[in-house]
């Protein structure tokens, strides 16, 4: 249900999340979106280790932590090369929000209903986060090297999804 | 005995050229007989090629153009490059003979393998 929740936020914020409600979101908002969707799967990751003792989960986790890093990792290279600083806006107060209203329902879990509740969730955020990165970050980001950055994270974030289908199917959560 | 000419060498040429190419379809090409590099690009969360066979005491090296760290790690454990980040790149010499599948150790469906024939089959 807060996927869901999430979706409308995110579907309402992606397209116009500027200073104004009309707005569309500058190059610097999309920056600091798509970063801070990256740092708040890390922090989910985090969550995952400390809780679970499923291998497969585990090994998720590890993975995001490791990929998100890296592709964060890049966005800071390029944001000091580039000499500018990302904006807060409306899309990432969403997804802190959201994600914050997401960790405290996983942390009252454990065993198989957190396993099955952080890769369902994983699973959600990865299909939410790469299609707004698809279809509204990157045909509206003006400067080519952040929509170059923006298409090979979204190699990675669509490899993380199809990961996570197999981690839910895995899991074996609908049985 | 008829002498060949350098026309007649350069069908000859040609001619053996083209039959090794028709006879040796999945043969490696190699430009002289010491040992050889080869390189397996990794974009895209996946290896190109993913399959490639080399002689004993050839080296396959890996580069990373993911954002994405990875591996190349051997099925059956027996070698490992270790992390492979963004633009860089490892390398693995193969002594022995045999056939290597191998994976991503943080991405498990990236897969690939290495034939290694001994230098006498080769």
């Amino acid at each position: 249900m807060k996927t869901l929740a999430l979706a409308v936020v995110l579907a309402a914020t992606a397209a116009a999340s500027g200073a104004r409600a009309d707005e569309p979101m500058n190059d610097l908002e999309i920056a600091h979106a798509a970063y801070t969707a990256g740092g708040l799967d890390i922090r989910y990751a985090h969550l995952a280790l400390a809780v679970s003792e499923n291998d497969a989960v585990r090994d998720f986790a590890q993975t995001m932590i490791r990929d998100h890093s890296a592709v964060n990792e890049a966005a800071g290279a390029l944001v000091t090369e580039l000499n500018v600083t990302p904006q807060d806006n409306a899309l990432s107060q969403a997804l802190v929000e959201g994600a914050a209203a997401k960790r405290a329902e996983l942390m009252m879990l454990d065993g198989a209903a957190f396993d099955c509740a952080y890769a369902n969730n994983e699973l959600g955020y990865h299909q939410l986060v790469n299609k707004t990165v698809a279809e509204s970050f990157i045909p509206a980001v003006t400067v080519a090297p952040l929509k170059a950055l923006l298409e090979d994270a979204l190699v990675t974030f669509r490899a993380h999804e199809q990961h996570a289908v197999q981690m839910v199917a895995g899991l074996r959560c609908a049985d | 005995m008829r002498r060949l000419t350098h026309k007649t060498r350069r069908w000859f040429g040609q001619g053996l050229g083209c039959a090794l190419a028709l006879a040796g379809l999945h043969r490696t090409v190699r430009a002289h007989d010491g040992t050889h590099e080869v390189e397996v690009r990794i974009a895209h969360f996946a290896f190109d090629p993913t399959w490639i066979e080399i002689l004993v005491g050839d080296s396959v090296t890996w580069i990373n153009n993911d954002l994405a760290p990875h591996t190349a790690t051997a099925k059956d454990a027996a070698w490992d490059t270790g992390s492979i980040d963004r633009g860089d790149t490892r390398r693995i010499t193969f002594e022995a003979p045999g056939e290597h599948p191998y994976f991503c150790a943080f991405h498990p469906h990236m897969k690939g393998s290495i034939l290694v024939r001994s230098r006498s089959e080769g």
